[in-house]
């Protein structure tokens, strides 16, 4: 309800509650290679990605919808955008994963939220000092 | 709120990687980690249990825990790796050197002699192997009442698929027949890669069949029980005697008395 067709009328209030007004969670992934040199880009990260839940999952599992936002190639950090219902499925298979092309690799879970918002900032590495 | 612990980093000579291993774990979160050192008898050679090495000279400089300004705890910790009942030995000298004691049985009787008579702290679940026995309610039962806790450890599923098919079978095998409490989730990490940080646990224990309450207890509340019942193990029944030196720095002088 906008204020500005409200002429002359008292303002209005409105209380809203919203319960899972999010359909997504969001996820702040980076990726640490044993080889730091290894480049990989968006496409190469996204499947990855899915050969992970695939090996969990299977074909079932690969079919599972999530879309790569946004990747740094020089960092390998990504945020991941996958619905509610596939988190637990979509976090464990990169919990999992353990190995990129023979390589011992780890995939370090920043944030998740159901916000993509809350992933600007992140309260544990506030630098202080 | 508990703090996340790590009650498994397997030990080995090599000082700076157990170092690079430590500081990935307090870079991850963890405010508690223990050295494993595994003690693996055989009938046909006589072994030595291992020697805990002081954490001072292993690690110099504790590193800070992210999120917290202050040094990560380190402890040490046996495994036992029991094939015969003769393996372990309950008042053993060897033992009190160290902070946890754990058992990894082999066989359907001695998992039972486990659970209800050994003064251990945890017993490992086997992850690498097809489970050699199924685990009755009355053991889990007992020990769930000693204040005993079971141990499922995920490295071995990171490494390849047949471990990981085992370790997810034998751990779902377990919560069934302990309902999901006194279990915790360790790394049983090699190499710093092989580390995940304490929320990816938590969502993994989802996978092991665990609840979500259960699952974030398995990596904190659960571990903090089962410290402090190695420190009540390690004084007279639970009674603490400590002597306050004015200027001499505070050294750890009591061992296991079992």
């Amino acid at each position: 309800m906008s204020c500005a067709d409200t002429k002359g009328k008292p303002a209005l209030y409105q209380r809203v509650v919203l319960k899972n007004a999010s359909p997504y969670h969001y996820m702040k992934v980076c990726l640490v290679l044993e080889d730091e040199s290894t480049r990989l880009n968006a496409v190469d990260l996204k499947q990855f990605i899915i050969s992970g839940l695939d090996s969990l999952y299977g074909e079932v599992g690969a079919a599972l919808n999530f879309d790569l936002l946004k990747y740094d190639e020089d960092t390998l950090t990504a945020f991941l955008r996958v619905y509610s219902k596939g988190l637990v499925k979509l976090w464990s298979s990169l919990t999992l994963l353990g190995s990129y092309q023979k390589q011992a690799c780890a995939f370090r879970v920043l944030q998740v939220s159901p916000f993509l918002l809350a992933l600007t900032g992140n309260s544990r590495e506030l630098q202080l000092d | 709120m508990s703090v996340f612990m790590d009650l498994n980093l397997v030990y080995s000579p090599d000082s700076s990687r157990l170092q690079r291993l430590v500081e990935t774990a307090a870079h991850l979160g963890y405010s508690t980690v223990a050295i494993n050192y595994v003690y693996e008898p055989t009938a046909k050679k006589k072994q030595d249990i291992p020697a805990p090495r002081l954490i001072k000279d292993l690690i110099p400089e504790l590193p800070i825990v992210q999120g917290r300004s202050r040094p990560i705890r380190v402890l040490n910790r046996l495994t036992v790796m029991m094939s015969d009942s003769s393996h372990f030995r309950a008042t053993a000298a060897e033992y009190r050197g160290f902070d946890l004691l754990a058992v990894q049985p082999t066989t359907e009787k001695l998992f039972h002699a486990a659970c209800m008579i050994c003064d251990v702290d945890i017993i490992c679940i086997s992850v690498t192997e097809k489970l050699p026995f199924i685990f009755k309610r009355a053991p889990v039962n007992g020990a769930t009442e000693r204040g005993v806790v079971f141990e499922v450890s995920y490295a071995a599923a990171l490494r390849d698929s047949t471990r990981r098919r085992y370790t997810i079978a034998n751990s779902t095998a377990l919560m069934e027949s302990c309902r999901g409490r006194n279990v915790i989730l360790s790394s049983a990490a090699e190499t710093p890669l092989e580390l995940r940080g304490p929320y990816d646990i938590t969502n993994l224990g989802l996978l092991f069949g665990l609840t979500d309450g259960d699952s974030k207890d398995a990596v904190s509340s659960s571990c903090r029980s089962v410290v402090l019942h190695a420190e009540s193990q390690e004084t007279a029944s639970g009674i603490i005697y400590t002597v306050q030196h004015p200027e001499a720095p505070p050294t750890k002088t009591t061992g296991r008395h079992r």
